[in-house]
């Protein structure tokens, strides 16, 4: 009793304080105007909308209550104390937060000198347009009311047998739907899982028809994600080496293909398409240069060493020393774009030919991944020392694998520079080593369809979410911690990595990732 | 001219002396053993010929042919395979995988069925576990699949390092049975253990290693009669 009383109370000064913290960030207004959005609320207040708080306090709420109550959900008793403490003190903790705002706004101090979030609006949207007593009490109401439904809601749901009822009720769903037909069918005929293909392919190149300017503008940007991390893919996932400067190679693909087409500063305006080779090849040839003395490295060092080459290059290209060869820190401008019979391409055009860039490179990968080369990944991968007693050159793969990936990026930085007939230093910064790696981590490492997954989560949805754009660090931090306690592996992981982390819990491979059979 | 020919190599990490002259030679289809107690240079010396460490001093001869500064990834391809000190197994790959992992040096895939069905007849265990993971299988197994990996490399010389090393009595009698029996079908063995006494009942003949030299060479037999080594490594006052 005693103890769950203690938990409560701890678990409630959390939410609290992560609650005030939000709402000094003035993420509280943007979260309820998309939850207001999301259930058609009018705004009462000219800032955040009221209405979307209310909703907002009350699902943080239900959450800390069952999560309270998870450490006794035996009988509905305990379950109440846990709620009812955990909510008490949240409760106690924002209303007192809202109380001292509002007052001190009542008594006109100018609190945005020293919180920038708390002028006078923000204020009223916090108390809900009310009087400061009626906004206090809402909140501190809503707090405990949710709180307690929260964690007998969670007891209801854990109580033997309404568990075991769902339990049953899912499995007995699961089973049906493996037995439908049309599961039957999918399993019995390989044909069928071409024809998934073939609809998927359908659907990738009906979509942009009726994406307009901006949306093909966007997708664009995560198609060269999802290339760049393809590329990354090959070398972290596969190879497991871990380069942090993968933007380097970006760059050069970018650089080649302006100052081969630019006018200026180098009058050479070759056309694109040879140059979109010639892209390829440079950064390529960078990675193997790059390779040659680092890949003897392991771990941490190659780490380090990756991120201080992609700096490098950033300086280089943004240096006044260079600049009259590269253009310096104003970049370079109108990059040729591809055309194709005299005619230009269009936005549309150029997500076209993305995505069709990005499939090559997936059967390429494919094609990588399940021949020789694949394996001697694997092997390395697993331990580099036995897999050269077995008889592989771990030097040459680490190099192969490294100038795979580095050719990727050169291609997406040539495409991504003439879509956007400019580029220049701040195209390549840290960021972008940072974003792919990312995307990785979040979609599933080693996994092809995890490397798409993840393009569209941290590029995609942003885009979508365009008003959380001031606190896209602050989510892009918190998505991926979340991502590391709840699903280590990624959203869409390879199947042995799933493995691998959830040791115990499978140890027969599924038959199609194994490699009997293959390569005959 | 002996197979193998270890003539006087100086092996060092870093500044640490590893080895300090240590001659070994092993005649075609021959079971040689090295043995010694901790540390005293056993598994540096297999490195070593194995080409994952270099000599400082002295050279290294295969069949003649001097393999002291080929890199390890070659010898394969020579025909020396390694099956390394713990197993050193793909603990996240199935069994197969790891006998595939195994024939990487391997030219053609045409003779793979066949090795893989001479490795599975000498451990049928493995054939029943053919998908399992194999950081599932017990420590006997694991060293079954260690050895027959090594195996389907089609290697003329077997470099073991302690395969009894953390074995039950009854287990490290029958992967000395079947090392007995790998050598009967030609193959040639340099056989490294801390356990003194399966490995001189195996073997032809014996090296004793100490603190990085060799201070003993003899037959099997007369190794096991010597007074030093029964009381130093037989257990025997
Ligand atoms: N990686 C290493 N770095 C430094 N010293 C090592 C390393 N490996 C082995 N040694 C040293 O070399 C000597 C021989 O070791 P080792 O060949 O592993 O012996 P054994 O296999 O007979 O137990 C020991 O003194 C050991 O401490
Ligand atoms: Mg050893």
């Amino acid at each position: 009793m005693k103890d769950l009383i203690k938990q409560g109370l701890r678990l409630g000064s959390i939410f609290g304080v992560v609650i005030i913290f939000l709402i000094l960030f003035g993420l509280t207004s943007t979260l309820s105007d998309i939850l207001g959005e999301f259930v058609n609320l009018e705004s009462r207040t000219r800032t955040g909308n009221p209405g979307g708080l209310m909703i907002l306090f009350a699902l943080l709420s239900l959450w800390a209550g069952s999560s309270a109550s998870a450490s006794d959900r035996s009988n509905w008793k305990s379950a109440l104390v846990s709620g009812v403490s955990v909510s008490l003190i949240i409760g106690l903790f924002v209303a007192a937060f809202i109380l001292l705002v509002g007052f001190l706004d009542s008594a006109d101090v100018e609190m945005r000198d020293y919180l920038a979030q708390l002028d006078h609006l923000s204020v009223q949207f916090l108390l809900y347009g009310r009087s400061l007593i009626a906004g206090v009490l809402i909140t501190f109401g809503i707090f405990l009311i949710f709180g307690i439904l929260g964690a007998l809601l969670a007891y209801w749901y854990e109580a033997k047998q309404a568990g075991e009822v769902i339990q049953k009720q899912v499995l007995v769903l699961k089973e049906k739907a493996l037995d439908s037909k049309l599961a039957k069918q999918y399993k019995e005929n390989p044909r069928s899982k071409w024809i998934g293909y073939g609809l998927l392919g359908l659907v990738v190149f009906i979509t942009p028809q009726f994406l307009g300017k901006y949306w093909n503008y966007a997708m664009g940007t995560v198609g060269i994600y999802v290339l760049m991390g393809l590329g990354l893919n090959i070398v972290v996932g596969l190879a497991g080496l871990l380069d942090l400067g993968y933007v380097a190679f970006f760059a050069i693909g970018a650089y080649t293909a302006g100052l081969l087409t630019a006018p200026a500063p180098l009058p050479l305006q070759i056309g694109f398409w040879p140059v979109l080779i010639f892209s390829i090849v440079m950064a390529a040839f960078a990675g193997i240069l790059l390779g040659i003395p680092v890949l003897r490295m392991r771990g941490d060092y190659l780490a380090i060493v990756t991120l201080g080459f992609g700096e490098i290059i950033r300086v280089l290209i943004r240096s006044d020393m260079l600049a009259p060869y590269v253009g310096g820190p104003q970049g370079i401008r109108d990059i040729a774009g591809p055309s194709l019979f005299g005619i230009a391409f269009s936005g549309k055009a150029y997500l076209y030919l993305i995505i069709i860039a990005i499939l090559l490179i997936i059967l390429f990968t494919n094609y990588l991944q399940n021949s020789k080369v694949g394996r001697a990944w694997m092997a390395m991968r697993e331990d580099e020392t036995v897999a050269q007693a077995m008889g592989i050159n771990t030097l040459y793969y680490k190099l192969m694998a490294f100038a795979t990936g580095a050719a990727f990026a050169g291609l997406g930085g040539a495409l991504f520079a003439a879509r956007n007939q400019y580029t220049g230093p701040a195209d390549h910064t840290l960021m972008v080593s940072i974003n792919v790696l990312s995307l990785l981590i979040v979609g599933g490492m080693g996994s092809i369809p995890g490397v798409i997954v993840g393009a569209f989560v941290l590029k995609g949805l942003p885009e979508i979410l365009r008003e959380l754009d001031l606190y896209r660090l602050l989510v892009f931090g918190g998505l991926l911690v979340f991502m590391m306690i709840i699903r280590p592996e990624g959203i869409w992981p390879a199947p042995r990595r799933r493995m691998e982390l959830h040791e115990g819990e499978l140890d027969v491979l599924p038959p199609e990732e194994s490699l009997v059979g293959k390569e005959g | 001219m002996a197979m193998l020919e270890v003539n006087n190599i100086h092996t060092y990490y870093g500044n640490i002396h590893a080895l300090k002259g240590v001659s070994i030679t092993v005649e075609e289809k021959e079971i040689v053993t090295l043995i010694g107690g901790n540390g005293a240079g056993k598994t540096s010396t297999l490195r070593t010929i194995s080409g994952l460490l270099k000599p400082r001093l002295g050279d290294i001869y295969f069949e003649g042919e001097k393999i002291s500064d080929t890199p390890a990834h070659e010898l394969v391809y020579k025909g020396i395979t390694m099956v390394p000190e713990g197993r050193g197994i793909f603990a996240r790959l199935t069994v197969f995988e790891n006998l595939d992992m195994g024939a990487y040096s391997q030219p053609d895939r045409f003779t793979f069925d066949d090795d893989l069905d001479r490795v599975y007849q000498l451990f049928p265990r493995l054939k029943e576990r053919e998908k399992q993971v194999s950081g599932t299988l017990s420590g006997g197994e694991q060293q079954m699949l260690a050895t027959a990996r090594a195996l389907m490399a089609n290697p003329r010389l077997l470099l073991m390092d302690e395969p009894s090393m953390g074995l039950a009595p009854i287990l490290v009698e029958s992967v000395f049975e079947t090392i007995v029996e790998i050598n009967k079908t030609g193959t040639t063995i340099l056989l490294v253990e801390q356990n003194a006494t399966v490995a001189l009942s195996v073997a032809n003949r014996g090296y004793v290693l100490q603190t990085g030299e060799i201070v003993l060479k003899d037959s099997a037999e007369n190794l096991r009669k010597d007074e030093m080594v029964q009381k130093a490594y037989l257990g025997i006052e």
